[in-house]
């Protein structure tokens, strides 16, 4: 009795492993930072999580249905090269409106291009996007070869210190990201991505347009891949190419901790924004740790490791169990 | 509502596979067109081209006297054409609900989907079979987690849910059990009734008397017959679909049977057996002996075969020629002359795009290996090839290259390669046709006189009656009865797979 429980439950509410982990990661962060709740503290940590939050939830619907986007990287320095040197230091706001409009079109364009190759030509998503994602990294270092730049002062200040009602401005987007979310899987558009991500084949013959279904999300993950690059550059304040390919992996990292099945068809979007803070978090404990920073990358991905395989180990159990 | 539909002259290719050359189809309001054909003549082919499934290459499809050409199966369902589809077209991990109303999900002013509609709904289709599934089936249960008969009610019921005017039902009987195919026969006579037009394709002939009007008979990707049903008896329609005759008759060697009773030692003798379905299942196999397993659809049948063969942990004891044995992975199993022959070949049996020789090496290649003797393993596999009289353009195409029958044939190949002394079939029949169906029951009846033991499990109640001496009869993880000599009639077999029990099959039981 208790297995089936256990089984309906993770496949009830695919975010319930992430919250549990959550909750775990943010106990002992607390222990080695008792200040974690302070208002500064929430604000500065979720100001640097806020991008791959962004990415991870675009990472999601390409992986809901199925596919994989490993470009989004290449995009992020897109859009950040693309701010630092056309707004520069010294822009003005409404330039850097402009260009923050500029960025949303170039993410949309990108993901357009992975939606034609997968969708369309029906290559393989993951070669693909592998090369486009070179494709967009060379783009970037072509804007700008050499770090530097960046967008005014204010801009960088308004995105790292506006905490209205005293919420740090990260939780408002993932907010708005949960009730867009809670919309679209409520919506036919989420009966058709579940259904294409869960049998394509099937969803073909049930008159699911699968070809645009799958187009959308890399469509999605562009997008959003351009708000991840936007706020990046906001968060840092300058330009530099090689910024956002190290940030891929951490994505799709959070995406598979937050309970997104890698074949598709089976999570949501809370869980993945879950992954993306753990993810975070743990980074905030192996330096308050005081871990030698040559042990840091080993810890961090130990850490990992486990919370990845947690779920598989569960699994293991119960059926050993029967 | 009123309908008509006619195909003319439909070619289809696929690569260079010819799967239609002149296929010809009508179909009109109120009426029950039997689309018959053995496997590989075009039958899915041909529902798949009226359902917009795949592109004709040439021909001309009819829709109330225009002509019209379907891109994708969204026009056709848009104009009323609903499939229920041989393979199923369910999302594993979508609830029953979510895959019933798949694109055609009611929603509200905001686009949302309206869940209560849905649900209610879906109760209400649900209610359509009421009684003949197993479980208390809920409209929120993902689909993976139910039987293979209750996915094809859900597949018929996707298929109704939008009122459509012609549905096609593609063996939408192969996994039902007989209360399931009374109740859907029902509902297709009510169908009839409200001016729908229904194309039925299935390999049982039974059931094509039982409820088609018209029949339509493809052989080798052409139409080679139509008419009234009430104008042909059974062998005029197998003759049209294989040119030749009695092929279906059942080979019974009653007298050598009883010969062996009392001469063959018992190979197997299971004691109670117990798992997470079965309940103390107990019963003796003589070697040589071909017994049959029967009743309704997931009574537990397959998980003795499986709990066997060391797939699935069971407890209980197992006595195999005098030695008690408990295997806990297949391979031990293997390894003492144990085979296993899935029905459902796609999934369990075959690797599809190998090649027939790779997948008829896969369970000996340890005989092969190092040095790797080819050459031998090639001989070998000709052996059984022409043993099995396996119709193919060579054992080095692909498994996919061939058809249905013939596909289920190098499933039971790859285990005769190894001389198995045990077989454990599951289905293996299913889907499959008449002509294959004959040779594979002469198939048997030489494995049991060659000494081998055979278990065998089927839906098709007729094929058990016709080729086994006993059957154990299952019904909810427990041997309800076991049937033989006189008492093994169908009546009887039906009776006590529902669960009813009547005096004179009582005397069977052990």
């Amino acid at each position: 009795m208790k297995k089936i429980s256990w089984s309906i439950l993770t496949a009830r509410f695919p975010a319930l492993f992430p919250l549990i982990l959550l909750i775990i990661i943010i106990i002992i962060n607390a222990g080695l930072q008792p200040n974690l709740f302070s208002q500064e503290i929430l604000n500065q940590n979720m100001r640097v999580f806020l991008p791959l939050i962004l990415l991870a939830v675009g990472q999601t619907f390409v992986m809901l249905g199925g596919g994989i986007d490993i470009s989004v990287g290449g995009i992020v320095s897109i859009i950040n090269t693309i701010l630092a040197t056309q707004v520069g230091l010294d822009g003005s706001p409404e330039k850097m409106w402009l260009f923050v409009f500029v960025s949303i079109i170039a993410g949309l364009l990108a993901g357009a291009v992975n939606g034609f190759f997968v969708a369309f030509l029906r290559l393989q998503p993951i070669i693909t996007t592998y090369a486009t994602g070179f494709l967009f990294g060379g783009l970037a270092l072509f804007i700008l070869p050499n770090p530097g730049g960046g967008i005014p002062r204010e801009i960088s200040e308004f995105y790292r210190n506006t905490t209205p009602l005293g919420i740090p401005l990260a939780f408002y987007v993932i907010a708005i990201i949960l009730i867009i979310w809670w919309y679209l899987s409520s919506s036919k558009y989420g009966r058709n991505l579940f259904a294409v991500g869960g049998n394509a084949e099937a969803a073909y013959q049930t008159a699911v347009p699968v070809t645009w279904v799958l187009f959308s999300t890399y469509v999605i993950s562009g997008l959003l891949a351009a708000f991840a690059g936007i706020a990046i550059t906001m968060l840092s304040g300058s330009g530099n190419a090689e910024i956002g390919p190290p940030m891929t992996l951490t994505a799709i990292t959070a995406v598979v901790i937050g309970g997104v099945a890698l074949s598709g068809g089976v999570g949501g979007v809370a869980g993945p924004v879950m992954g993306a803070i753990t993810l975070g978090l743990i980074n905030n404990i192996v330096s308050f740790a005081s871990i030698n920073t040559w042990w840091e990358t080993l810890v961090k991905a130990t850490i990992i490791v486990i919370a990845l395989a947690t779920p598989g180990l569960i699994n293991l159990f119960r059926r050993r169990r029967i | 509502m009123d309908i008509s539909l006619s195909a003319n002259n439909i070619v289809k290719h696929y690569g260079g596979v010819v799967a239609l050359s002149d296929g010809n189809l009508d179909v009109n309001s109120g009426e029950v067109v039997a689309l018959i054909g053995a496997n590989g003549s075009g039958k899915s082919t041909m529902s798949k081209v009226i359902n917009g499934v795949v592109v004709l290459d040439r021909g001309q499809l009819l829709l109330d006297g225009s002509p019209v050409l379907f891109s994708s199966p969204q026009a056709a369902k848009d104009l009323g054409i609903a499939t229920v589809f041989q393979e199923l077209s369910l999302i594993p991990q979508m609830t029953v609900a979510d895959n019933i109303w798949l694109t055609r999900e009611p929603t509200n002013k905001l686009l949302l989907v309206n869940q209560k509609e849905v649900k209610q709904k879906t109760e209400e289709l649900l209610a359509l079979f009421e009684g003949t599934y197993k479980s208390d089936l809920r409209p929120d249960l993902p689909v993976a987690a139910l039987p293979s008969d209750e996915k094809q009610i859900i597949e018929i019921l996707k298929a109704i849910c939008f009122d459509p005017r012609l549905i096609i039902l593609d063996e939408a009987t192969a996994s039902l059990d007989s209360r399931q195919v009374q109740r859907l026969f029902q509902l297709i006579k009510r169908w009839k009734e409200q001016g729908k037009a229904i194309v039925f394709v299935s390999h049982r002939m039974e059931e094509i008397f039982q409820i088609a009007d018209r029949y339509s008979v493809l052989r080798n990707g052409k139409t080679v017959g139509a008419g009234d049903i009430d104008d042909v008896d059974e062998k005029q329609l197998i003759k049209l679909m294989i040119k030749k005759e009695s092929v279906f008759e059942f080979i019974h060697s009653y007298i050598k049977e009883e010969e062996k009773e009392f001469e063959a030692p018992i190979c197997l003798d299971v004691n109670e057996l117990r798992t997470e379905l079965l309940e103390d299942v107990s019963f003796k196999v003589r070697e040589g002996e071909l017994l049959g397993i029967g009743g309704l659809q997931g009574q537990g049948q397959r998980e003795l075969l499986r709990a066997l063969f060391g797939d699935i942990p069971y407890s209980g004891e197992v006595i195999f020629n005098g030695n008690c044995i408990h295997f806990s992975h297949p391979r031990q199993a293997m390894k003492n002359g144990f085979a296993l022959v899935p029905g459902e070949r796609a999934r369990e049996g075959l690797l599809y795009i190998r090649s027939i020789l790779e997948n008829l090496l896969l369970p000996s290649w340890r005989r092969y290996g190092l040095p790797l003797k080819i050459n031998q393993s090639k001989r070998d596999a000709k052996k059984v090839t022409d043993s099995l009289n396996l119709v193919m353009a060579g054992v080095q195409e692909p498994v996919s290259s061939l058809s249905g029958g013939n596909a289920q044939k190098v499933v039971i190949g790859k285990w005769l390669m190894r001389e198995p002394k045990v077989l454990l079939l599951d289905d293996p029949t299913k889907g499959v046709d008449v002509g294959t169906k004959g040779e594979f029951y002469t198939l048997l009846n030489k494995l049991c006189d060659e000494g081998k033991t055979i278990l065998f499990y089927s839906s098709d109640d007729d094929e058990l009656i016709g080729l086994c001496d006993r059957v154990l009869v299952f019904h909810d993880g427990k041997i309800r009865t076991e049937l033989k000599g006189d008492v093994l009639t169908k009546e009887n077999l039906v009776a006590a797979s529902l669960g009813v029990t009547n005096g004179n099959n009582g005397e069977g039981a052990r």
